[in-house]
């Protein structure tokens, strides 16, 4: 079955890949984008993924945590799922980038490289907690199967999942900021959090159910949560209605109305029923995310400009996450498949002779030390030449703090008995260790300039704000707007383009709030009174370029 | 935000909390309770309010959030886990519901968010919880909500 399943997915790939070539080649305009739909297909798919990814391991440390007996088979799939759902999500922000070889300059190392990330950027802040969250994730799995053989790694196992129980809401919620903190009236929502968080554990139950479907195996519980969570998220569609007036009848009808024949006790019996309708879920979800990402909704889809490229993206990556997850699950099942303790019933008494040491005290020390961690970061942010001429908010350090705390946490809890498995660990660490000390001065420290932006008062209202223009923005944006051709070609991010249509599509407000607050590699430049004549300016040079 | 349906919003989830946890093993029964809860959040908040405004935007799941913190005070096992999650999650709502508010140019209740927080830390130190102490918890999570 397990081999079936690979080489379908291998067969979904192939052609897939494809489209994955032709976007590196071509770039942003190889998949459908337009004035309005700026970000498409891969970060639709980004979003879809990486709830998935969020939902395995939230299920599994969650019910941990909360004294909620999953059998280990269970445990097991979640979070095998999240590592290849994880891996599915982080290749579409590359693909969106443009210029992928340059990523990781989105890397918040401050001005390690001599580039200075903006620290106010939900896109900063993603890349750090999806890194981190990747890490963590892949030490938890890593505890758990290494857990039979080395029972001192299995004490860890459940303290591990309570630094990462707050660690992946955190991170679910780090996503729904990029949408929430940006002044597009579609994406506009400070419930946004919650929202994303509710959708990615819903998603993520329907794809344990398929899964465990698959195997020919059932959680009862498991099938109430997702009946539960359609009703929830229907609820919470409802609020969106009210506000925005937006709803999505084929999400609804995919997520919601069809996981509702569960109540039908002939369906919920029939493996095929529950297959159907945990598939359906991932669909109609999928669906919801990519209306969320495409303000053109429904109408957007059934026109013909939804192309190709789009649709093998789609098939890429159902065929790497089928060809990955049933390659490994292959694999597993010819060495651990009669492997009771991996893949068997909880039994009480096998998992009480672990000896009880309460949470608190596992987890003080490891928590100590990644506060510390986490204040050094804070101190050093600080201390930094370039916030002497910007301020640097509290809100753009405190979504980067927990995720800095668990990883500090984490690597303090288990790094002893890690290093203390095989001789070769220690040198692996050590070299991982090197390479990241290397990225980190790769580019050589950022030197002060003579330059100050106070010394040319550009915030004086008095100037001619073609004058701010030229200091703050040409560089990358071009004197007339239309893009410094040179500089751009030799440093990530390029630049938005600023052509009326585009300027149309974000409002003046969104504009505004971009040139105050800065986004990605765009740092804070000038007051809102300063940024909204510049926003006019923009305007001006956006008409004539046209 | 007016200040008479503010209140009133924290009378209604006092009322509605006493809804919650009667179904100690019924999971479905249970989260029918919640999400009726929360349906009945949303509809106050569009009627109470104007929704043109951001700060509405995720009312009904404070509402909801502060419905959760008071349920726990009636719980009979691992009340104090419970109540400390609650409060997190009370907490996790104003954060970062705040912070996708600050960047369309509103402040952050910071006095709000460091109570609440102070509320989460000193709950962890709480090993037996009375009915004073039950009443105290629902006093200050009251003043936060109206006065912050």
């Amino acid at each position: 079955m397990f081999k079936k399943l690979f080489w379908i997915g291998l067969v979904l790939l192939v052609p897939g890949a494809t489209s994955l070539l032709y976007s590196l080649y071509f770039g942003p305009g190889a998949w459908t984008t337009d004035g309005f739909t700026f970000w498409g297909t891969p970060i639709s798919l980004f979003v879809f993924w990486i709830g998935l990814s969020h939902a395995g391991t939230l299920i599994s440390a969650v019910l941990l945590c909360l004294d909620i007996k999953l059998d280990r088979r269970t445990s097991m799939l979640a979070e095998l799922s999240t590592l290849c759902s994880l891996l599915v999500a982080a290749i579409f922000p590359l693909i969106h980038l443009g210029v992928v070889p340059n990523f990781y300059m989105i890397m918040p190392l401050l001005d390690g490289r001599g580039n200075f990330s903006n620290l106010g950027s939900p896109l900063v802040w993603d890349f750090c907690c999806i890194a981190i969250y990747g890490i963590l994730s892949f030490l938890f799995f890593t505890i758990h199967i290494l857990g039979d053989t080395h029972r001192h790694l299995r004490r860890m196992y459940k303290p591990f999942a309570w630094i990462l129980f707050p660690l992946v809401l955190w991170v679910h919620t780090v996503v729904s900021l990029d949408f929430a903190t940006t002044f597009v009236p579609h994406w506009r929502g400070s419930f946004f959090p919650i929202y994303f968080i509710v959708g990615a554990l819903y998603s993520g139950l329907a794809l344990i159910n398929l899964l465990l479907t698959v195997e020919g195996y059932r959680i009862r519980l498991l099938e109430k949560l997702m009946l539960v969570g359609s009703w929830f998220l229907l609820v919470i569609w409802f609020w969106n209605f009210v506000l925005k007036g937006e709803w999505y009848s084929s999400a609804f009808i995919f997520g919601v109305l069809f996981v509702q024949f569960l109540l039908v006790m002939n369906i919920r019996e029939s493996r095929w029923g529950r297959g159907l309708i945990s598939f359906s879920v991932l669909v109609g979800l999928f669906l919801e995310r990519y209306f969320l990402v495409v303000p053109y909704g429904e109408t957007f889809v059934a026109g013909v400009s939804f192309g190709i490229v789009d649709l093998l993206m789609i098939l890429f990556s159902i065929g790497l996450f089928m060809s990955v997850f049933f390659g490994l699950r292959y694999r597993m099942a010819t060495n651990l498949e009669h492997n009771e303790v991996l893949m068997g019933d909880v039994d009480v008494k096998k998992d009480s002779d672990v000896p009880v040491v309460p949470i608190y005290q596992v987890l003080r020390f490891p928590f100590l030390c990644g506060i510390l961690f986490a204040m050094v970061f804070l101190v050093w942010a600080y201390s930094l030449l370039p916030y002497e001429t910007f301020d640097l908010p509290l809100t753009g350090i405190i979504p980067l703090s927990y995720p800095l705390i668990a990883f500090m946490a984490a690597l303090t809890l288990c790094g002893k008995a890690i290093l203390s498995i095989n001789k070769m660990v220690p040198v692996v660490f050590l070299a991982l260790l090197l390479i990241l000390f290397g990225i980190f001065y790769g580019g050589g420290s950022s030197q002060l300039s003579n330059y100050k932006l106070e010394s040319a008062n550009l915030e004086n209202h008095e100037i001619p704000v073609e004058w701010v223009w030229k200091a703050k923005c040409a560089s990358c944006h071009g004197v007339n707007g239309g893009l410094n051709q040179k500089f751009i070609r030799e440093f990530y991010p390029v630049p938005q383009n600023l052509t009326l249509e585009r300027l149309d599509s974000l409002g003046v407000d969104s504009l505004i709030n971009v040139v105050t607050y800065g986004r990605g590699n765009m740092q804070q430049t000038v007051d809102k009174q300063t940024a909204r004549r510049l926003v006019q300016w923009m305007y001006k040079l956006a008409k004539e370029l046209k | 935000m007016n200040p008479l349906f503010n209140s009133l919003a924290c009378l209604l989830a006092l009322a509605m909390s006493a809804f919650l946890w009667r179904y100690s093993n019924k999971l479905i029964k249970n989260s029918l309770f919640v999400i009726g809860n929360f349906l009945f959040f949303c509809l106050y908040s569009a009627l109470a309010f104007d929704l043109a405004s951001p700060m509405v935007e995720n009312y009904p799941f404070r509402m909801l959030a502060l419905c959760f913190c008071f349920s726990t005070t009636s719980l009979n096992h691992k009340r104090r886990r419970y109540l400390v999650m609650a409060q997190c999650f009370w907490l996790w709502v104003e954060l970062f519901g705040g912070i996708s508010l600050f960047y369309r140019g509103i402040d952050i209740s910071w006095t709000r968010i460091a109570a609440i927080g102070v509320g989460c830390v000193c709950s962890t130190f709480l090993s037996n919880i009375s009915k004073e102490m039950e009443f105290c918890l629902m006093v200050y999570w009251i003043a936060i909500w109206i006065m912050f």
